[in-house]
């Protein structure tokens, strides 16, 4: 068997990848140059990323030697993982709905891919004190009130629900 | 655009630091003796370190009972950081040589944890020595064991990861002599509180009458009267680490315990776990629901209710789709008939004259 922390590693290194590779790809959709297999490019490894993203967040939280999240990074890792998954779940509906991959749609899905890799960063300035994001505060935690989160919940459900109930109609 | 693409990345290469394996660490844990994260692949950036490593041991081990060593490091040049990754090992084979596997257990280290890797930042040089204690539980059979300390850091100049080993030390483990006072096997210390409480630490002794205890404060030595097998440690103001030890008097010879380290730390960060998943969850739902609403632009132009192309659109299409024979031109007069117009009348007569043609015609008149 495998520590939690090499396993930790493989899943990462598989979401950043594919991550990667469909932020490359949302970039040729924008400017729109490249192959014509750009659009699929993009959206396949988008999914590929989404499915290797919990197995990297649980053997994260195994991995650290603490209980629970003692330190705010661990937390802006979090909020900043879960932002970037829900924008790539929401390219992938809304392609799949039948969404144009126009420059709006190329540019989320860039930015999930850099929301993605701003959690990368943020673990290796927790790991090994070392980063590219210099300029990012990462000691800083966003946290909003339970309701104001609540308030979001409900908000995106709505939206959520409403558009499914539209594409159904 | 391919510019600042350029820039952008130009950016990014001159942002990053030159630099070996891992100059920051990677924290102190239980490790066995591998390269600590700093392999290379390349021979040319591995190298084997000058440090002199030594490790002192009390003139009496006894077996199962608290002993202080020290380790030292001489002569050691380091990079730029002062960091020095040291490991305590019981074998040089990079295998089965954690201290535990002969039996030893890391009460604390250095740094205040239960770790046998642990890193530090001090003042080395070619010219320093720097000293570190370890507070061990020996093994529970008397006989003859082995220690070595095993070291990793950088080069002034960078580029190069440094390890070193030092030679086996032997250490002899005696039976614990009848009557003598000391510590329950069981008793553990405590190693860590948070600044400004004070610490109430409950001693548990064997073949022990009485007990006091010094506390190293400064450069100071505080006695504190042991009462109920309790006494108390002040509150810290400060970070930092305070060290005490315990002076055993029974029947047998009075026993000095090793110095134990209490570190105070500041209140760890905390954050009400709850709140921050549900925000984590409700930013996923907001980024799904945020995204599923993008329109396209051509679903972006709402139509108007005074826009009427589509109707006129489907009317041009219809007349174009219909026969000559069936066309109804807006026009005045009477419907065109299927011969077409009169031979020689324009449009503007048949609109006048039409309707009293074809009357002529319905009671058998000439064309």
């Amino acid at each position: 068997m495998i520590s939690a922390g090499t396993f930790h590693v493989i899943s990462t290194e598989l979401t950043i990848g594919m991550f990667a590779l469909a932020g490359v790809a949302f970039l040729l959709c924008a400017i729109k140059k490249g192959p014509s297999s750009r659009e699929s490019v993009a959206h396949w490894a988008l999914l590929g990323g989404l499915i290797a993203t919990p197995f990297a967040i649980v053997s994260g939280v195994n991995a650290i030697p603490s209980e629970g999240i003692d330190n705010p990074i661990l937390a802006n890792k979090l909020l900043l993982s879960m932002a970037s998954a829900g924008l790539a779940v929401g390219i992938l509906l809304r392609r799949k709905w039948g969404g144009e991959v126009d420059i709006r749609h190329s540019s989320i899905g860039m930015i999930s891919v850099a929301l993605m890799l701003a959690t990368a960063g943020m673990g290796g300035e927790y790991s090994r004190g070392e980063t590219l994001l210099l300029f990012i505060p990462k000691e800083t935690v966003m946290l909003f009130p339970t309701w104001a989160s609540i308030v979001l919940l409900v908000i995106g459900m709505a939206i959520v629900g409403k558009s499914a109930v539209e594409h159904r109609g | 655009m391919r510019f600042k693409v350029a820039v952008v990345l130009l950016l990014m290469i001159l942002s990053t630091t030159i630099s070996t394996a891992n100059p920051g660490g990677k924290g102190d844990s239980v490790r066995s003796r591998d390269c600590a994260g700093s392999c290379h692949g390349s021979s040319s950036t591995n190298g084997v370190s000058d440090a002199e490593l030594d490790i002192q041991y009390p003139d009496e081990v006894y077996a199962g009972l608290l002993m202080e060593i020290e380790t030292t490091i001489s002569f050691a040049e380091v990079s730029s950081n002062n960091m020095v990754g040291m490991t305590l090992l019981v074998n040089e084979d990079g295998a089965k040589d954690l201290p535990a596997n002969d039996g030893w257990e890391v009460v604390t280290d250095p740094n205040g944890g239960t770790n046998n890797y642990v890193e530090i930042i001090d003042s080395f040089s070619i010219n320093s020595i720097v000293d570190r204690t370890w507070t061990l539980r020996a093994p529970s059979s008397p006989g003859v064991y082995e220690l070595y300390l095993a070291v990793q850091h950088g080069t002034p100049d960078g580029g190069v990861a440094m390890a070193g080993i030092s030679d086996a030390k032997q250490v002899v483990v005696s039976e614990v002599p009848e009557n003598l006072p000391r510590l329950a096997p069981e008793w553990e210390p405590v190693n860590t509180r948070l600044i400004g409480e004070e610490t109430e630490i409950t001693l548990q002794t064997l073949n022990t009458d009485s007990a006091t205890v010094e506390l190293k404060n400064g450069g100071e030595v505080i006695t504190i009267p042991v009462v109920d097998n309790k006494f108390t440690i002040p509150a810290a103001v400060n970070p930092g680490a305070v060290e005490w030890r315990v002076i055993m008097e029974g029947e047998g010879p009075t026993q000095h315990s090793p110095w134990f380290r209490i570190t105070a730390q500041e209140p760890g960060w905390e954050v009400d776990e709850f709140a921050l998943y549900l925000q984590g969850f409700a930013l996923f739902v907001l980024g799904i629901g945020l995204v599923v609403l993008q329109r396209s632009k051509a679903e972006d132009i709402e139509p108007s209710k005074y826009d009427n192309t589509a109707d006129v659109a489907s009317q041009f299409g219809r007349i174009q789709n219909t026969s000559p024979a069936m066309v109804e031109l807006p026009s005045a007069g009477p419907p065109i008939p299927e011969q077409g117009l009169p031979e020689g009348w324009t449009m503007e007569q048949w609109e006048y004259y039409g309707q009293e043609h074809l009357d002529n015609l319905a009671r058998g008149g000439q064309q």
